[in-house]
């Protein structure tokens, strides 16, 4: 693919991009958008008119949050981490206060549930049977499954044959919960065309689940909106903890979910600082990493435009990190306009300062992150430093880290 | 164990008695052996009666009402009780007044709170298992309505978490800076080695070395958590084995060390203090279940192997003499297979662990190996206010198979896509068996007292998913 022209970059003052979403559906300044063929276009505008609908109906609205709290165990906590606290405070007692949004607490420990039990709802309104998702590191394709069993839906799994033996407890899971899961040769990105490929040829009784903040318009919306939770609940607990808000929000990007979910409600809080950390893998100048805002150019993958690690004749590059689901070569067209405007911060942590991380709140807090997570809690070493004495930071532990264990053993074996 | 009956003195509550360790999952002491008769092995029988002991006869009409669940010598009934050595009676008594100063401390319930609510993820939702409420609709459209309680969704994944906090906070207010545990499988030892790591106690667990090898991933959980597992050799290398280890250990650090017991046996105040611990289950089905639907339950559901999780839920209700509460234990390969862990169904009543209870005992006394496919019911003993709830008819229990929990296992999985932990499955099982003498619209609370996440190879094996 040839490299796209660069439109002009918004003015960096233009924060309130949400006005800007109003009047330009499915783009976030020159990003996002509905690179799909025509057979999807309809398919789209139906979703795009169903979801519209959901989010003001009362009805649905209602059902959603007994879901979310008598399910999947919402709200989740505020949690103050103490003994974390405590060994970022300089020799004079002085350092920021470390807070963990914990998302691992969900039902199957993720906050990937939030929104799979969100469009699993919506595609039984729309009398879809069947549902079809492509999940690499596991996590979204559990999700999915579950839901679908909740809400008597069929599910179909795609997975990439190498992620499959990298996950394989994940795929029993899947199994277990009622889904089929379909091997295809290659990793996500095969899975995800297979899964696209079923799903057009069967349109009308079956339902694209997608897992993240990327894709045509308008699944990165819905699957922001869907995560907004996070941060709603965030600004409530916050109010309630110490009367104010966060003063710094931590988030791990992958493609970008988790930390859209937690950012989104204070986007236009301009003394909130917001902050997505990448995976750099073995290191950036290495090869091997997906940091795709650090080290991407701008394109268009999986029907949107966005930044996406891509060779010089556009082909897309394979992609390396200890927190698999981090492994994603793109980002959802909302971070990276997020970037571009200068609204959010990026960062990235290597797979060992994400391994330290993950062994530093095992040891302290008595929790285990998620490996992706734990690249969040890996920056906190970097920044804390640099903080006044009590600023508050909010770090979004989205998942829990009980499937990466193995992975550790590994990691400090081959060490 | 059993004295031999030889002689003809009864064996008076008030003086310890010396008996064998035995294979069970949650042994907290090892006594020297106490020969009773040349012929046999070493083993003792506690009986309070010359003559063999009968259950009392099911008192349905009893008011629970002044019932003391325990009394001042911690018994309930005639069950509970302290049969420990001189060492460990300091230790027990300081315990229970910490716990009585601490039932009234407010800092200290506020401190719980915040913890259960913050880092344990409390409160658990009521769940509407909204297609196994279909699935067990009659043809006329009628049944019961089952709600499952969501231990699941703690931290750790089981209703473990409640009992170990609460147990390491007040070690912490009492000033021990050492927690031990043993463990067989590894569940106890991670959910003692979490509450360490957030409380920075040191924390030592001790496990047979066998079981280090063949539960490897959770040692280095433990690990991980900053917890140091000391392997022990000695014996079969297996729990009861590290039992004594730390039970010795127990003995010779008391002053600096606190014992996290993980369910509702052992001796006084244990069983106490764990089922309080967990009470919260209760107290929180009470109010939901009000918001709800404005009524109590009419019928709660859990497993039983301690005993812990259905205490939690059952504790809050005994005096409600219109909750039916049913508890529900392992049969194994079938009640008659001689493989199982249905402990009120088939034990007999004497001392294990420093409390008298129903336990799995040979004539001789020696303590049957129990089985179970589930790791966490897989224990010959049962806490002792369970053995009084039955006597006394306040609560029944039944038994499940291994297969009819495994078909548990796989229908919440596909029906509500919660994957219970093979312990709860016992409790879902029962179901099948009670749902249709339900009438209609019976509210059923279920506790699901873990996740299954831990259990998938196993269940793998046998459903050939």
């Amino acid at each position: 693919m040839r490299k796209p022209l660069i439109n002009s970059l918004l003015p960096k003052t233009d924060h309130d991009h949400r006005e800007y979403w109003k009047l330009n559906p499915g783009k976030f300044g020159r990003f996002g958008g509905k690179f799909v063929p025509e057979t999807l276009i309809t398919c789209l505008s139906l979703l795009e008119a169903e979801f519209n609908f959901v989010l003001q109906d009362t009805k649905f609205q209602e059902e959603l949050s007994t879901a979310l709290r008598d399910y999947v165990g919402r709200e989740t906590p505020l949690y103050f981490a103490e003994r974390l606290t405590d060994h970022y405070r300089n020799e004079k007692g002085e350092g920021p206060e470390i807070y963990l949004k914990r998302e691992d607490l969900n039902h199957v420990g993720a906050h990937k549930i939030n929104n799979a039990i969100g469009q699993a709802m919506i595609a039984k309104r729309m009398g879809r049977k069947s549902i079809v998702a492509a999940t690499g590191a596991g996590q979204h394709g559990v999700a999915t499954a579950a839901a679908c069993a909740k809400l008597a839906l069929d599910c179909t799994v795609f997975m990439g044959t190498a992620d499959m033996e990298k996950q394989s407890s994940k795929v029993l899971l899947m199994k277990l919960l009622g889904a089929q899961v379909k091997a295809v040769d290659g990793c996500f990105k095969e899975a995800s065309s297979e899964a696209i490929r079923n799903w057009v040829g069967n349109l009308e009784k079956s339902y694209y689940l997608t897992g993240t903040v990327v894709g045509p318009h308008p699944c990165p919306i819905m699957v922001r909106e869907f995560q907004s939770i996070i941060g709603k609940e965030t600004r409530k607990q916050a109010m309630e903890k110490w009367g104010g808000k966060p003063d710094v929000l931590l988030a791990c990007v992958g493609s970008g979910s988790n930390a859209l979910g937690l950012f989104h409600e204070f986007i236009n809080d301009e003394d909130v600082r917001l902050i997505g950390v990448e995976a750099a893998g073995f290191g950036l100048d290495s090869g091997k990493h997906a940091a795709t805002l650090a080290k991407g150019e701008v394109g268009v993958y999986h029907g949107a435009m966005s930044y996406l690690l891509q060779d010089e004749e556009g082909q897309i590059l394979g992609t390396h990190s200890v927190g698999v689901g981090l492994e994603y070569p793109g980002v959802g067209p909302e971070i990276s306009f997020l970037r571009d405007t200068g609204r959010a911060e990026f960062y990235t942590a290597t797979d060992q300062e994400a391994v330290q991380a993950y062994q530093r709140l095992c040891r302290l807090e008595g929790i285990f992150p998620a490996l992706e997570a734990s690249h969040a809690l890996a920056f906190l070493e970097k920044l804390c430093p640099t903080l006044p004495n009590g600023a508050k930071v909010v770090v979004n532990c989205s998942g829990g880290g009980d499937k990466d264990v193995d992975t550790v053993v590994n990691y400090r074996y081959n060490q | 164990m059993a004295v031999a009956t030889g002689s003809s003195s009864c064996c008076k509550l008030a003086k310890p008695c010396a008996f064998t360790t035995s294979n069970s999952s949650q042994s907290p002491f090892k006594l020297k052996k106490f020969t009773a008769s040349p012929a046999k092995s070493t083993s003792i029988r506690c009986t309070i009666a010359r003559d063999p002991v009968v259950p009392m006869e099911a008192k349905k009409e009893s008011d629970p009402a002044p019932w003391q669940r325990p009394d001042v010598f911690g018994r309930f009934g005639r069950f509970g009780g302290k049969f420990v050595p001189e060492t460990l009676m300091y230790a027990l008594s300081e315990l229970e007044s910490a716990l009585h100063k601490l039932a009234d401390d407010r800092d200290f319930q506020e401190e719980l709170s915040g913890i259960l609510r913050d880092y344990v993820g409390r409160e658990t939702p009521l769940y509407f298992a909204e297609r196994l409420t279909e699935h067990y609709r009659r043809p006329n459209g009628g049944g019961p309505h089952i709600y499952l309680k969501r231990e699941d969704l703690n931290h750790t994944g089981a209703h473990k978490i409640n009992n170990a906090v609460g147990q390491a906070l007040l070690a912490k207010r009492l000033g021990k800076t050492r927690i031990i545990a043993e463990t067989g499988a590894g569940q106890h030892g991670v959910a003692t080695a979490t509450v360490c790591a957030r409380f920075g106690l040191q924390c030592i667990v001790y496990m047979g070395a066998q079981d280090m090898e063949r539960q490897a991933l959770n040692v280095f959980r433990m690990r991980l958590l900053g917890a140091e597992v000391r392997a022990v050799h000695s014996g079969t290398a297996t729990l009861k084995d590290a039992t004594s280890e730390a039970i010795r250990d127990w003995v010779t650090n008391v002053e600096t060390t606190h014992y996290i017991l993980g369910s509702v046996a052992g001796p006084h105040p244990y069983p106490m203090m764990v089922r309080d611990f967990h009470a919260v289950i209760g107290k929180e089905t009470r109010r939901q279940a009000l918001e709800k639907w404005g009524g109590k339950p009419d019928v709660l559901i859990a497993c039983v192997g301690g005993g812990s999780n259905a205490m939690g839920l059952f504790h809050e209700f005994v005096n409600d003499k219109d909750v039916r509460l049913i508890g529900v234990e392992a049969a194994g390969f079938g009640l008659d297979s001689g493989k199982h862990a249905a402990t009120l169904s088939k034990g007999e009543v004497g001392v294990l662990h420093g409390a008298l209870s129903y336990l799995l005992q040979d004539e001789d006394g020696q303590i049957i190996e129990p089985h179970s496919i589930s790791a966490g019911l897989d224990y010959p003993g049962v806490g002792p206010e369970h053995s009084f709830l039955k006597d006394e008819g306040r609560a029944e229990y039944y038994n499940v198979t291994d297969d009819e929990a495994l078909e548990a296992f796989k229908r919440s999985s596909r029906l509500e896509g919660i994957i219970p932990a093979l312990e709860t499955a016992h409790a879902l099982a029962y179901l099948e068996k009670l749902c249709p003498t339900l009438a209609d619209g019976t509210k059923v609370v279920v506790n699901f007292s873990g996740r299954g996440d831990k259990d998938v190879q196993t269940a793998i094996k046998y459903l050939q998913v």
